[in-house]
This record gives structure tokens, sequence and C-alpha cells, in this order.
């Protein structure tokens, strides 16, 4: 596979050659490119046992992403970003016991259930002696749904360009004005902000390999409960941090590279993670690159979640029977395929996810009958210019 | 064992800083390789991020948070 230079590595490496010592500029992209990638991901119908009554098929999700990226000058870059999602199909609405003793599931109905969802986000950033500020605003819409986003970052290498520290900072304030409101007796209108601050080091290890440490904090405050499950009450704030972990190394007898992440997450909703993955970029000559993809994630419970929707708890009292504050562990596995012919890139990939109690390495209580398994497929296009 | 984990854990990312060298401009070019990117496809590791975000109770860790959805 043809090497396509970041950009600061690419400035220190050429000037380097011909002033060694000397610090080399910050820099934006060398080339303008435009992305498009499109999509499919199925969910994979609940079975009879897990939801005796009622249709059993869950989301059907298509979504185009859009990107354009192109230095402005000698020292700014400017980033768009565009994404349409078209979203059919059920959720589950509540949870209720089976006369075996089990939990079983009712979806929302599986016929009825349409949304569309719009983004858009433009970004600019400028190129220092020795680093770059950015920022970005963005808007996204639904039928029931809207944000409005901003974010700040910055970064500055130091260490002879070996050590890299950013900082950044996002805000998102979100509308929420669920569909069939009256008839359902959900709520009209509600709102919700999220403040979010990371921190992130990179360190040149070195010819062959990198590492990356970063922690992320975010406090969420507002109307947090799905205002479509039956029953459901969460608390208006939670804060959420996260602490990421990076490697990369490249393997010069096999002309790949091996990419290894792992992050660990926790909030106080009572929610625990821990997610693994790795990927192995195999170059076959200049124009194939082949990329498999593992991926192991675990999560605890939160600590309002029941598996069976107890409808004689007051409404205040906090409960909810999402499958996605369940115990739970997560398998996924997918294949990328890429190739380049010219200034084109053209890549296909598959992944494979299935989530299972009896893959969480945490305590599982309280098992959901509504964990979720797809297959997404996805085409996408890059054109260099 | 949490604290044993997390020992393990701080003393591995010591032991790959403390095995740092000073790599030259020159020296960086299999660095540069697209293949060693942090994030190889920037609209995959995006859709990755907005799906797992929609199937699981976990986000965040290397940047401050985009903007919401309802799919959570």
């Amino acid at each position: 596979m043809k090497a396509k230079p970041s950009r600061s590595l690419l400035a220190i490496s050429t000037t380097a050659l011909a002033l060694p010592g000397i610090a080399i500029a910050d820099a934006p992209p060398v080339n303008s490119s435009l992305s498009y990638q499109v999509s499919n991901y199925k969910e994979d119908n609940l079975t009879r046992e897990e939801s005796p009554f009622g249709d059993l098929g869950r989301y059907d999700i298509d979504v185009h992403q859009f990107q354009f990226i192109s230095p402005i000058g000698r020292n700014f870059s400017l980033q768009v970003d565009a994404n349409y999602e078209d979203l059919s199909g059920a959720s589950p609405w509540f949870t209720t016991l089976s006369p075996s003793g089990s939990p079983i599931v009712n979806l929302s109905g599986a016929s009825g259930i349409e949304d569309s969802r719009s983004e858009l986000s433009v970004g600019t950033r400028y190129y220092l002696e020795n680093g770059s500020i950015g920022g970005n605003i963005g808007y996204s819409e639904e039928n029931d749904y809207r944000a409005t986003y901003g974010g700040i970052s910055a970064e500055r290498h130091f260490n002879n360009d070996l050590t890299t520290v950013s900082i950044s900072l996002s805000y998102s304030s979100d509308d929420i004005f669920p569909t069939d409101a009256e008839i359902f007796n959900r709520v009209i209108s509600e709102d919700k902000s999220s403040t979010s601050a990371a921190i992130n080091i990179s360190q040149i290890i070195n010819q062959v390999s990198t590492f990356q440490t970063a922690f992320s904090i975010t406090e969420q405050s507002g109307f947090l409960t799905d205002p479509y499950k039956l029953i459901d009450t969460r608390p208006d704030n939670k804060t959420q941090i996260a602490w990421s972990n990076s490697y990369r190394r490249y393997i010069r007898g096999s002309n790949a590279a091996w990419h290894v992440n792992y992050r660990f997450y926790h909030d106080d909703f009572g929610v625990t993670s821990h997610t693994a993955d790795m990927s192995w970029h195999q170059n076959f000559g200049n124009t194939i690159q082949v990329i498999p993809m593992l991926r192991y994630y675990n999560q605890s419970a939160a600590d309002f979640f029941t598996n069976v929707d107890d409808f004689s708890r007051p409404a205040t009292d906090f409960q909810s029977s999402d499958y996605r504050l369940s115990a739970f562990g997560a398998i996924s596995a997918g294949l990328t395929i890429k190739t380049t012919v010219g200034d084109w890139d053209a890549t296909v990939t598959g992944e494979r996810y299935l989530a299972n109690e009896k893959y969480s390495a945490f305590s599982v209580s309280q098992p959901s009958a509504a964990l979720v398994r797809y297959f997404r497929v996805s085409l996408g296009l890059d054109f260099s210019f | 064992m949490k604290p044993f984990r997390t020992l393990l854990l701080v003393t591995f990312s010591l032991s790959l800083l403390a095995a740092c060298t000073q790599v030259r401009p020159w020296e960086r070019g299999l660095l540069a390789r697209e293949e060693m990117a942090w994030r190889t496809n920037a609209l995959e590791g995006a859709l990755n991020d907005h799906i797992f975000f929609s199937k699981e109770a976990s986000s965040g860790g290397s940047n401050a948070a985009g903007g919401g959805c309802g799919c959570n």
C-alpha cells in the first residue's frame, strides 16, 4: 500500500533532510480529499423465546457519510462532514415475565417506525510552529431529536516532535420531542446538554512503534430517560469517564501494521466497561490492503437496570429495562479490503456483532432478553486531489 | 484484583515509554505510512463510534464527545 504520510510527519521528514536539527512548522494536509461511505446494518430478529408475541423484526439502518478535507492557504485546513441515516423497524417497548419465569420482550411495532437523521459539521484548523488549534460546529436533526454542538481543540509537539499533547472541549445542546407523544402519554418536549473534555498524549517509541493514552470526562444533564419505553426513569445527571490506550507497530518483515486499542469506561449510573480491539493491516504490493479486525466489549449493569419492568413501583423511582444498561459482553469480527488505483481508494467492509450475557466478565444477575446482534456491510470511496 | 490490574497496566505503559529512543526526523518514514495512523479510515471510525454508542452504554476516550443523537 502506498504511503500517505500524515501531514506533520511528512513536513518533518522532507525538510529535515535539508536542515537537520532545525524545528519544522506543523502543516495542513498536502492534498484535498473527498470521501464517501454507504453502509447498511440490520439487527437480527428476536426469537420466539425472547418475544412470544407480535413482530420479531428490529432495526434496519442505512447510513451515508461524506467528508471533504482541504488545505486553505499555507496555515489553514477546512473539514466538512455530512451524514444521512435512514432507519426503520422496531425497538423494545417493555419487558414482562413469561409463564416459565424468564424475561420476554415486547417490541414497539415493527411496521410503524420510520426515522431519518441528517447531520452537518464544519471545522477548521490553524497550523502553528509546533502544533495547531481548531474548532468545529455541527447540527443534527431527526424526526424527534435535534442537536447543536461545537468544539475546540489544540495540540502541541514536544521533545523533537516525539511527543504530542492535545486537549479538546465540546458542548452539545439537544432537544427531544417524541413522536405520537399525546397518543402514548410521552413527554411533549424536553432538553439535555452534554459537556466534554479530553486530554490526549501520543509518543513515538522507536522507528516502528507509537503509543497513545487519552482521558476524557463528560457531564450530561437534563432529560436522559428513554421516552419510547413504556416505563423508564433515569437520573437527570450523568458523569462519564473514559481512559483509552492505543499502540501501533509496523512489522517490517511482513509489510504490515498491527493496531491494538483498549478503553476503560465508568459512569455514575453504575456502568463499568472494558473494550479491547485489534486489527492487522496487511499490504499486498502497493494496491491492495486486507484488514481483519476483532473486538471484545463487556459492561456491567446500571444500578437501576431491571430485566423485567416493575409497573408497581412509583414513576419517580429510577428503573429501566433498556438492554443497553444491562450486563453483557459483545464480540465483533470484521474484514476490510482496500484497493488503491491512482488517486482513488475503494474499500469494502463486513462486520458481524454478537452481544450475549455469557460473554460478560462481570456478574450477570439479570440478563436482558433484548441483546442485539447485527451484520454490517460498508462500501467506501476516497479521492485525493 | 482491581488495584493489581491498574498497577499492571501502568507498569506496562511506563515500560513502553522507557523503551523510547530518539528517532530523528528522517528515520520516521515507516511511522508516516498510512497504515500507522491512529485512525486509518475516518468515516469507518466515525461510523463505528456512532453504532457502538447506540448499542452499548459506553462512549468517549480519545477525544471530547461530539453531537448527540436520539439513538441512545
